[in-house]
């Protein structure tokens, strides 16, 4: 049960447990970015692009969506060993994994922008990249907003599995604050302590992606 | 003198031959009309001048320059040819100014200062000087098409194609853009219109094309065409047009 002797115990930790909700941050950002300079470009690669490029794409997508994060991240660790940082590894992970999710939000934005406009800026005398550059992308990425904030849910919650691989990130440190230090009777305290850090972390995170969406979104149109 | 010249053009889709032959020609300032049933392709036919949509044999001429030769740059020649769409296709995520912008800048490399002058200055020639910075979804379908035209006619096209830019429209706002599209003609542009609207048909076009299961049954000026149509068909669906009050 709650006891202040065991709350007394995390508040003394809390510096401990803040620095893992830091590595968490860190891994949400530098994983949610790979995702996106890889999944951006498989999934327009996905609409546009034919043969193998769009063949290799997804394929590639389907094997990553396909299999659980924690088996992408023990393989990559102790299989494939890219790396000898946890960090990078978990990054690497998680990154490859949110761009297999990410192309397919954008594959979906991408594709519910209306032909119309493709064709206006081809009227108009603009290459195909240049219309799908200056007309398509802008309102795609608009539209992938939604997505993609879930997206930036999932992954931030998702960094704890970095905890199979050792690094400390939030749970890692939750996990060792009470079996390390003996205090087993801290265990209810600390994970609401670590579940109530994440939540800041994600409802935060989520105002924050809210504002900018208002704040791009096109007036009186759709998003509005 | 000659600036278009489309010749026995066909064009098919799938099994379906959509334009069956079809060949007409415009000088320069005309404003010919071409109109006909749902389906019988007029609006593959203005695709087929600008290369929206590719020929399967014939020939296009424009200005002397063949729209299909094999050296013909696709991007430099829709710059000579503007387009007017039923449903507008305005560029939603961009302001009215901005639509017009996007081609001067990124097709003609036009310097943003030089680029926003000459928008404006098309924006106020269609009557839209207080709309510039407003977004598509925040005018009136009137005003959306005036943008359209105004995006189309900033690159200086040689000729400009419409297809059924007023059939998209609440009535009440017909006649601003017939206004718009009349003024043009005026000024001796030289304009290519798929559209029912008798009035700017009667009081704008050179010619009437009748077009019928991809091919033209009938061709003349508005008076011959609309009092004194040759073919039964045209009459047939003339006369549906009045009785709809068109
Ligand atoms: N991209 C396409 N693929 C297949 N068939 C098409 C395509 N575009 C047009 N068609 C067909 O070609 C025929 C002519 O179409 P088109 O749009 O040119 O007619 P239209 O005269 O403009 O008709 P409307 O008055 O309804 O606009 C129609 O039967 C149409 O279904
Ligand atoms: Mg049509």
């Amino acid at each position: 049960m709650l006891q202040a002797g065991d709350w007394a115990f995390v508040v003394d930790n809390l510096d401990y447990l803040l620095t893992g909700a830091a590595v968490t941050v860190g891994l949400t950002l530098t994983s949610l970015l790979l995702g996106f300079l890889l999944g951006f470009p498989a999934g327009a690669i996905e609409v546009y692009g034919d043969g193998l490029a769009e063949r290799f794409v997804s394929v590639g997508g389907v094997v990553l969506r396909g299999t659980p994060i924690v088996v992408i991240m023990l393989v990559l660790f102790f299989v494939v060993s890219i790396s000898k940082s946890a960090f990078v590894t978990a990054t690497v992970g998680l990154g490859l994994r949110s761009a297999a999710y990410q192309s397919q939000i954008f594959r979906g934005a991408l594709q519910s922008v209306d032909e119309g406009q493709m064709e206006a800026a081809r009227a108009v005398g603009m290459s195909r990249f240049e219309a799908i550059r200056h007309v398509v992308v802008p309102q795609a990425l608009r539209r992938s907003m939604p997505g993609f904030q879930n997206e930036f849910t999932i992954v931030l919650k998702d960094t704890s599995i970095a905890f199979a691989i050792g690094l400390a990130e939030l749970l890692t440190r939750g996990y060792d604050l009470f079996t390390q230090s003996g205090r087993s009777t801290a265990v209810l305290e600390v994970f609401v302590a670590i579940s109530a850090i994440y939540f800041v972390l994600t409802f935060g995170t989520n105002r924050a992606l809210d504002r900018l969406s208002d704040y791009y979104a096109i007036p009186s149109g759709e998003n509005a | 003198m000659t600036l278009l010249r489309v010749e026995d053009v066909h064009k098919s889709y799938g099994d379906e031959e959509v334009l069956k032959g079809v060949s007409f020609e415009m000088d320069r300032g005309d404003v010919d009309v071409l109109m006909g049933p749902s389906g019988s392709g007029k609006s593959t036919m203005l695709r087929c001048i600008n290369r929206l949509t590719e020929i399967d044999s014939g020939d296009v001429w424009l200005d002397g320059t063949p729209v299909y030769g094999p050296d013909t740059d696709v991007n430099e020649l829709r710059q000579d040819v503007g387009m007017v769409f039923q449903d507008f296709n305005l560029f939603a995520h961009l302001t009215a100014l901005e639509n017009v912008t996007l081609g001067l800048k990124r097709v003609l490399g036009v310097p943003e200062a030089e680029a926003t002058d000459r928008a404006a200055d098309h924006l106020a020639q269609v009557g839209l000087a207080a709309q510039t910075d407003s977004y598509p979804a925040e005018l009136s379908g009137g005003q959306q098409q005036r943008v359209g035209i105004a995006r189309a006619l900033a690159m200086e096209p040689k000729l400009m194609l419409f297809d059924e830019p007023t059939s998209a429209l609440d009535p009440e706002l017909v006649g601003e853009v017939v206004e718009v599209m009349r003024d043009l003609a005026e000024r001796g542009m030289t304009m290519l219109v798929v559209s029912h609207e008798m009035g700017f048909a009667r009081s704008a076009a050179d010619d009437i094309h009748f077009l019928d299961s991809g091919r033209i049954v009938e061709s003349g000026p508005p008076e011959q065409l609309f009092q004194r149509p040759e073919h039964d068909r045209t009459n047939e669906f003339l006369t549906g047009l009045q009785s709809n009050g068109h």
